[in-house]
């Protein structure tokens, strides 16, 4: 089956510059053998190479190349600042992939430390583990409330009112309070 | 011959549907916990003395707390323990005639709102509402009996 000349015209550039696999190379040199207008059309890409060649060539030594060269070889020596170097180290190291695994990553060690208090009661961060009392009513009582962050307790404690009690009992039944 | 297409999904790379996942998974974990039946309330009655130096095997753990308020001797009188759905009331019995009303308000920041009543029959002695941690307890005291005073311990677990 031949080739269609489409293809083997999309391989001539690379064909003529050598960089084809030997297998590729040889249906594109059948294919030239029996076909005229990819002949022809390899003949123009050939014409047009020697043309850039013979320019290049004729033009080459007005170039002054020494100036650009002297550029190079300051940028390569010269002291670049550590603000330049950290941006550059950034650029090489966070490569697109290895970003694309750090997030993921990043993302599972926060919520590994967030739920450390999960599984290690008391670990808390920034959080205090003792009780809060939002409100109380004694209902006549007297009411004492105490919290003590090195034993983590907090105390509601009840406690008669004497003066109250002295007049309405002689004898009051509740103990004292106790602090 | 046209390239095959491929479907719109298997374009993502993997890794960003997994930081997707990772992202969506703390909801999906405070979902689950949400729909868990309630909490585990405890309540330990305590009674507090100052006859001698003593304290219950059984409030060992809880001996640091204790000897905030200055008893000489601890005694466990019962537990209790009770599930208790969210927003539903447990009625715990403790000696003396007394009872203990406890609700389970709301779970936030890894605290239980707890509302309690502390009741004499029907009369209610003290009302309050305590943000316990979870797995946390608090302490309420100071009612009379046999000769010392009752301690109520009352703990919160969610799962």
């Amino acid at each position: 089956m031949m080739e269609s000349c489409a293809n083997i015209q999309e391989h001539l550039g690379a064909w003529l510059d050598g960089e084809l696999a030997p297998v590729v190379g040889e249906r594109v040199e059948l294919h030239l053998k029996q076909c005229p207008l990819c002949l022809g059309e390899k003949g123009r890409i050939e014409r047009i190479n020697s043309t850039l060649k013979n320019t290049l060539a004729a033009e080459a030594a007005n170039i002054p190349f020494a100036p650009f060269w002297a550029g190079v070889h300051a940028r390569i020596v010269e002291e670049r600042s550590w603000q330049v170097r950290v941006v550059d180290w950034f650029r090489l190291t966070l490569t697109p992939p290895r970003l694309a695994w750090a997030i993921p990553a990043v993302i599972l060690l926060l919520l590994g430390v967030l739920s450390l208090e999960r599984f290690v009661p008391g670990l808390g961060f920034g959080q205090t583990n003792l009780a809060s009392v939002e409100s109380i009513d004694g209902h006549g009582m007297n009411v004492a409330l105490l919290r003590e962050s090195q034993t983590k307790t907090t105390i509601i404690w009840l406690f008669e009112d004497h003066e109250a009690e002295t007049e309405s009992t002689p004898e009051p039944a509740s103990a004292d309070p106790a602090f | 011959m046209r390239p095959k297409q491929k479907a719109p999904l298997n374009l993502l790379p993997p890794t960003l549907l997994f930081s997707l996942w990772l992202v969506l998974l703390p909801g999906l974990v405070r979902a689950a916990e949400k729909s868990q039946p309630g909490v585990q309330v405890k309540i330990g009655t305590i009674v507090a003395t100052n006859e001698a130096d003593c304290l219950d095997p059984l409030l060992s753990k809880m001996k640091q707390q204790l000897e905030v308020i200055k008893y000489r001797c601890y005694r466990l009188l019962r537990e209790d323990s009770q599930r208790v759905s969210w927003l539903a009331n447990a009625l715990f019995e403790i000696p003396g005639g007394r009872s203990l009303l406890v609700m389970p308000q709301e779970y936030r920041n890894n605290r239980i709102s707890l509302k309690v009543r502390l009741l004499e029959g029907e009369k209610p002695i003290v009302d309050t509402t305590v943000r316990v941690p979870n797995r946390g307890n608090f302490l309420i005291g100071g009612s009379a009996y046999e000769g010392g005073v009752l301690i109520f311990s009352i703990s919160a677990a969610t799962p």
